[in-house]
């Protein structure tokens, strides 16, 4: 068993001390043979049987030897070829882990949108009631006045005074929705019923409007500043501020 | 002149064959020691003193051809050893292509279905 896992190589080596012995021996009985004049033919017809078999031995481990020389050249090659794989399937794996990176990014960001999608449909309003709602603001006049508007109509171009109190302003300000009756400080000025002291700051003619938009604790010049100087906005506010007076000679 | 240049490049790789093949028993044949063993026995029984010469080619040739089989790749593993690695080898290689061919083939864009 352990001779058949013995090498090529080691066989060789082998076989070729076998036969420098042989030869070795052959040509030293030979030459005794010569020497003393007496023949040993048998000795010498074995060693010569042993040397031919031994060369023949050697001859066909130098082939085999040849073959796996052979084989060893397409081994080296078939190793070049399975490091060039390698080498191909490391490169592929690389990309596909730089493609695999990107896909993920992708379809987390297009999650992210469907999420946003499903959001906005479960929240959707229909144009139809936006259209509406634009429809009812125009109609209450709520950013305009009617073009047709005179002092003393009770239609109103902006929001009244509870719109007011009960909107988003109105409670961040803490705005009582109750007590005044719905009424604000320009209307209450005009009907007298605020402190005289701030009769003159706030005469309700030109600032009476900016009181209804504002909290209480905003200050004058700010009022002076974005109101006082324009005229056109001037002529606007006592306009409306002449319906705020019939609104509250109408809530009175 | 076409028509006979032809059967010349047919028969280049033949002759190269022949070469190797030349060269391989030239090698062979270069293996054996019985000729120069021959050689001595004849100046022996002329007593020749050209034995001398004989016994150290023979020297040098027993010494060349260890050094030859030193030097020869290959030789490390018995045939069957070797044999067995050269078909785990070819079956890597295989393998390795098969490997590649299905990265290359790979859908890549296939949706998974949740």
């Amino acid at each position: 068993m352990a001779a058949t896992e013995k090498s090529t190589k080691e066989k060789l080596l082998c076989v070729l001390d076998d036969l420098e012995v042989l030869s070795r021996e052959l040509i030293e009985l030979l030459a005794l043979s010569r020497s003393q004049k007496v023949s040993q033919p048998g000795e010498e017809n074995q060693i010569l049987e042993l040397l031919i078999q031994k060369d023949g031995e050697f001859q066909e481990l130098m082939k085999v030897a040849f073959s796996q020389g052979k084989v060893h050249q397409e081994m080296q090659l078939l190793e070049k070829e399975v490091e060039k794989r390698d080498s191909d399937i490391q490169q592929l794996q690389k990309q596909l882990k730089e493609a695999e990176h990107i896909l993920a990014t992708a379809v987390y960001q297009a999650k992210e949108k469907l999420k946003s999608i499903d959001k906005a449909r479960k929240g959707s309003i229909s144009s139809e009631e936006l259209i509406k709602y634009a429809h009812r603001i125009s109609a209450s006049n709520a950013v305009c006045a009617p073009l047709t508007w005179v002092p003393g109509d009770p239609r109103r171009p902006y929001p009244t005074d509870l719109e007011m109190r009960s909107g988003l302003l109105g409670q961040m300000s803490n705005l009582p929705t109750n007590g005044v009756n719905g009424h604000l400080p320009g209307d209450a000025l005009a009907a007298g019923r605020l402190p005289d002291v701030l009769a003159p700051q706030y005469p309700w003619q030109s600032n009476d409007i900016s009181m209804n938009m504002l909290p209480p604790n905003h200050s004058n010049d700010f009022l002076m500043e974005s109101l006082g100087p324009n005229k056109e906005n001037e002529d606007d506010v006592e306009v409306m501020s002449t319906d705020s007076s019939s609104s509250s000679s109408d809530s009175d | 002149m076409a028509t006979g240049s032809q059967p010349r490049a047919s028969e280049e790789p033949e002759e190269e064959e022949e070469e190797e093949e030349e060269a391989v028993t030239e090698e062979e044949e270069d293996c054996t020691f019985l000729p120069l063993v021959h050689d001595i026995i004849k100046c022996m029984d002329k007593d020749s003193q050209d034995v001398y010469q004989e016994l150290n080619e023979l020297k040098s040739k027993f010494q060349s051809m260890r050094k030859q089989i030193n030097n020869m790749a290959g030789i490390e593993l018995s045939p069957e050893q070797q044999q067995q690695h050269l078909q785990s080898l070819r079956v890597q290689v295989q393998t390795k292509n098969e490997l590649l061919q299905k990265y290359k083939s790979l859908c890549m864009f296939e949706i998974p279905k949740d």
